[in-house]
């Protein structure tokens, strides 16, 4: 297993290296001159040109992506061209805002999605079966904007019950920052209005961000589930005499949920990407609004800095989809021996 | 059980939810079937909530280190400058400096401090700190620079007493003085340790405090443009006499979506919007019994620029063409409801320097065309399709060109709607063949003199920033502008700019739509809101809650 995990981890490091080469490419060759930007207002030309030459934008763009991919590799992602902060420092106040909710998302979409799609396919062509169909479609069919924007008009104007925006009451102040998560981070400060607070606020920009997560599960899982049924195997389960909800939960789902367990990994990748919209219309302090900033500030390192980040999330969710899989089904390991 | 946190005063359900009234109380009472559980999570306590700023922050606390209109905010409650704008319209009054005085040459300008102002930390402010404070500026070179690196060097600022600073400039300067606001003094006992690889501590600042303002920044809970949470400085050089209970805590928290900004401020989760809000959202923020629209006539120009160096612009009869085939009444009166002020030249209409007999363009399409024809005849090339940049974050530049877009068919012009960034325009108007044939923004006040406008917008020495896109270049209106510049008497300012605002506006080189009535949602228990041109409004020392 041990041999596996490498292997899939150094599988990983020339898609990364890809990416931020590719990345730094893409954040050059658009319009945009930071070093205007940063400048101001009646800066002279010459003024700009003194910028420019200060951040190294003068030089020829090869030189400058390999500077950039060695300080990369040194763990420096250098300074905000726009704040003047370093950019690390900002993407960890910023990370983990969106790996909660995120997490959460995703929490959601797994828990209601894999009984839904378990269900469905048990009762095939059924009543539940259709209508799982029918949510799924819906699901993946509506925007998450205009999704966020009804929830906060039915459940925080119309019922008052949860927040509109945030992740904390102003009110109550922050908790000391810890992991930057504030979750735990109110439960270690003990702090349990914060912690609950933090629970509301959180709701909604979950529910938003789960829902074409819960129909992608349900779909593939429910698919994976009718496949499996048509297995020897569960014929002679059946035949065995076992009942069917122990059929269904032990050995069918096992079997069958080795495609959802990749789209899961799949999914996180998604979910971060869509948190983007969801983060506007909450006020989600995470990455997605950050790399908006960054887009409109031509803040390039900013922005290098966090589709890196989210690429080793994304690979290392990949890495653990990969265990994942081969702990369910020991012989996903064992073939590339 | 209580169901939320909301204080009790009366909530009127808005009328979201769809369908016959029958139908609507089925919905409310199956999703308030939900409620109790999600009550479980529970709310905050009764106690009274903070100040809730909704405004846009800054990119950095740095105060030397930006300057739009969202670092005005952190430097008129975290800082003090030697002189500040207050009211509108806007008037300059004495702030961290008692007086001061000017060489009739212009050139030679000293200020004396007031006795007892101090720094947060609790050290007396000196002469030697605003010269520190005004090297680091040049030194570092970034935006607020700007208005001063012309003119003056470090070398001439000096302190000249305990509490006497002396500024030489390189040349007579008369905005010197209208600029002086953009400064921010700031503690260099803090600063100094804090220098890393010569960067005047600017990495540090960029998330700490080191003024002597109104309020505190709390370093531990800054998120950048996030949140930023401030405590009242009680000893503040000014005292709070002026107010019945100060804030003393406030909490600034962008709301980063239009939408969201307007409901959270009907729902009462902040107590101001931003001061641009959107003209359809002010019928519903009046209506609510808990909220109310600040509308105040500030001086922010909106312009749609020409690019003066690229044909057909190149004509002034194309250019006069353009100018009246815009239709401003319908704009200004439809579009934006009349909550906007027609503004004919490129000063707002509220300053000084203005010709008194100024007559804006009218939308006339006939003349446009005949302008047009003109224009062709002489060889403009009209056929070919003229490209607008708007910035897509910013809805009216998008309304203003598909307006525009439709009326100029109509003269036979083909008007091509560009997305794009300010970052993305404003990177590309470093050179003439780069900069878009057109483009729309907004000139809002750094300082207030017709310097900030008509200046450096058409004076050809600032060929090259995105205040002077148009690539307008008439020697006598450069002629006027800088005597202007150069002239410490008012009247003959007055004079000469008003001369240079004729010929720039018979010249046609923008298209000058409106000044801007600022509109800021505000949470009714804000009580002592005063509007300046500079700043917004933001100006946090002279507000109250009420209960």
């Amino acid at each position: 297993m041990l041999r596996y995990l490498l292997r899939r981890l150094a599988l990983s490091l020339p898609a990364l290296l890809g990416l931020v080469l590719l990345t730094f490419v893409l954040s050059r060759v658009v319009p945009g001159d930071p070093a205007a930007v940063l400048a101001g207002d009646a800066a002279t030309p010459a003024q700009i040109a003194e910028i420019r030459g200060q951040y190294g934008l003068d030089r020829p763009l090869a030189e400058q992506a390999l500077i950039h991919l060695k300080q990369v590799v040194q763990g420096d992602f250098g300074r905000s061209i726009f704040s003047g902060r370093p950019v690390a420092e900002e993407i960890l106040q910023r990370l983990p805002a969106t790996l909660e909710l995120t997490f959460a998302a995703l929490l959601l979409a797994t828990l209601i999605g894999i009984p839904l799609g378990l269900i469905a396919a048990m009762n095939h062509n059924g009543l539940i079966d259709h209508l799982v169909r029918l949510m799924s479609v819906g699901g993946l069919a509506i925007a998450s904007f205009w999704l966020a924007i009804m929830l906060q008009l039915v459940f925080s104007m119309e019922l008052d019950i949860l927040p509109l925006r945030g992740r904390l009451d102003v009110a109550l102040g922050s908790p000391p920052r810890l992991t930057g998560f504030l979750l735990p981070d109110t439960l270690l400060a003990g702090r349990l209005d914060m912690f609950l607070s933090a629970c509301r606020h959180l709701v909604l920009p979950a529910v938003t961000l789960a829902l074409p997560g819960i129909a992608t599960i349900a779909r593939f899982t429910r698919s994976g589930v009718l496949e499996t049924l048509q297995k020897d195997f569960v014929l002679y389960a059946r035949a065995a005499g076992y009942g069917r909800v122990r059929l269904a939960a032990i050995y069918v789902l096992r079997n069958a949920v080795t495609v959802t367990v990749t789209q899961i990994g799949l999914l996180f990748g998604a979910l971060i990407s869509g948190a983007v919209a969801v983060e506007a219309v909450f006020d989600w302090p995470g990455l997605g609004t950050y790399a908006v900033q960054a887009i409109l500030a031509a803040d390039y390192k900013a922005l290098l800095a966090v589709t890196l980040v989210v690429g080793v999330v994304y690979a290392v969710v990949n890495v653990l989809v990969d265990l994942a899989q081969a702990l369910i089904d020991p012989r996903i390991a064992g073939a590339g021996r | 059980m209580a169901l939320a946190s909301r204080p009790a005063a009366p909530f009127t359900p808005p009328n979201f939810l769809p369908g016959t009234p029958i139908m609507r109380q089925l919905l409310r009472s199956a999703l308030l079937a939900l409620a109790p559980s999600l009550a479980l999570f529970g709310a905050a306590g009764a106690q009274q909530r903070p100040l809730v700023w909704g405004d846009t922050l800054p990119a950095t606390l740095d105060p030397h280190a930006i300057f739009d209109v969202p670092s005005q905010f952190v430097l008129l409650n975290a800082y003090d400058g030697l002189y500040r704008y207050q009211s509108n319209p806007p008037k300059l009054v004495p702030w961290l400096a008692e007086s001061h005085t000017a060489s009739p040459d212009g050139l030679t300008w000293e200020f004396t401090l007031r006795e007892g102002a101090k720094f947060h930390d609790g050290s007396a402010i000196t002469a030697e700190d605003v010269v520190w404070s005004f090297r680091r500026l040049l030194a570092m070179n970034r935006a607020p620079a700007a208005a001063f690196t012309p003119v003056l060097k470090a070398e001439g600022i000096t302190a000249t007493g305990p509490r006497t600073v002396r500024f030489t400039l390189s040349k007579p300067y008369a905005p010197f003085l209208s600029a002086i606001p953009l400064v921010a003094v700031v503690n260099p006992r803090l600063v100094t340790p804090n220098i890393k690889e010569g960067d005047w501590g600017n990495a540090w600042l960029a998330a700490n405090d080191a003024g002597s303002g109104a309020y505190r920044i709390d370093p531990a809970t800054y998120q950048a443009r996030v949140s930023l949470d401030m405590d009242r400085f009680p000893g503040h050089f000014l005292g709070w006499g002026h107010v019945p209970k100060p804030i003393e805590q406030v909490r600034a928290r962008p709301v980063m979506e239009t939408s969201t900004r307007v409901l959270a401020l009907l729902r009462g989760e902040i107590d101001a919007t931003d001061s641009y809000l959107p003209t359809d959202q002010v019928e519903r923020v009046e209506k609510n019994p808990k909220t109310r629209v600040a509308k105040d006539e500030s001086m922010r120009v909106f312009i749609i620029r020409m690019n003066n160096k690229k044909p057909p612009f190149d004509s002034k009869d194309a250019r006069l063409c353009f100018a009246h085939a815009f239709n401003y009444q319908g704009f200004n009166e439809v579009i934006l409801k009349g909550l906007v002020v027609r503004n004919g030249g490129p000063n707002p209409n509220n300053l000084w320097g203005n010709p008194a007999d100024l007559k804006p363009y009218a939308y006339d399409l006939k003349l446009a065309k005949e302008h047009c024809d003109k224009a062709r005849a002489a060889g403009a090339p009209l056929g070919r399709e003229v490209e607008i940049h708007v910035q897509t974050e910013l809805d009216q530049t998008v309304q203003a060109a598909q307006m525009y877009q439709a009326d100029l068919k109509k003269v036979g012009v083909n008007l091509k709607i560009v997305p794009n960034t300010w970052a993305g325009i404003t990177g590309a108007t470093g050179q003439a063949q780069t900069t878009p044939d057109m483009w729309v923004h907004w000139v809002s006040t750094y300082f207030v003199d017709p310097e900030n406008w008509i200046g450096q917008m058409y004076d050809s020495q600032f060929h090259g920033t995105w205040k002077a896109s148009a690539w307008y270049g008439n020697p006598r209106v450069d002629e006027l502008l800088r005597a202007a510049r150069a002239s410490l008497d008012q009247a003959e300012r007055q004079k000469l700019y008003a001369e240079a605002t004729a010929i720039v506006v018979a010249d046609s080189p923008d298209i000058w739509v409106y000044n801007t009535l600022n509109l800021r949602g505000l949470a009714r228990r804000v009580q002592g809101y005063q509007f300046s041109p500079v700043g917004s409004g933001g100006e946090i020392r002279l507000m109250w809650l009420e209960n």
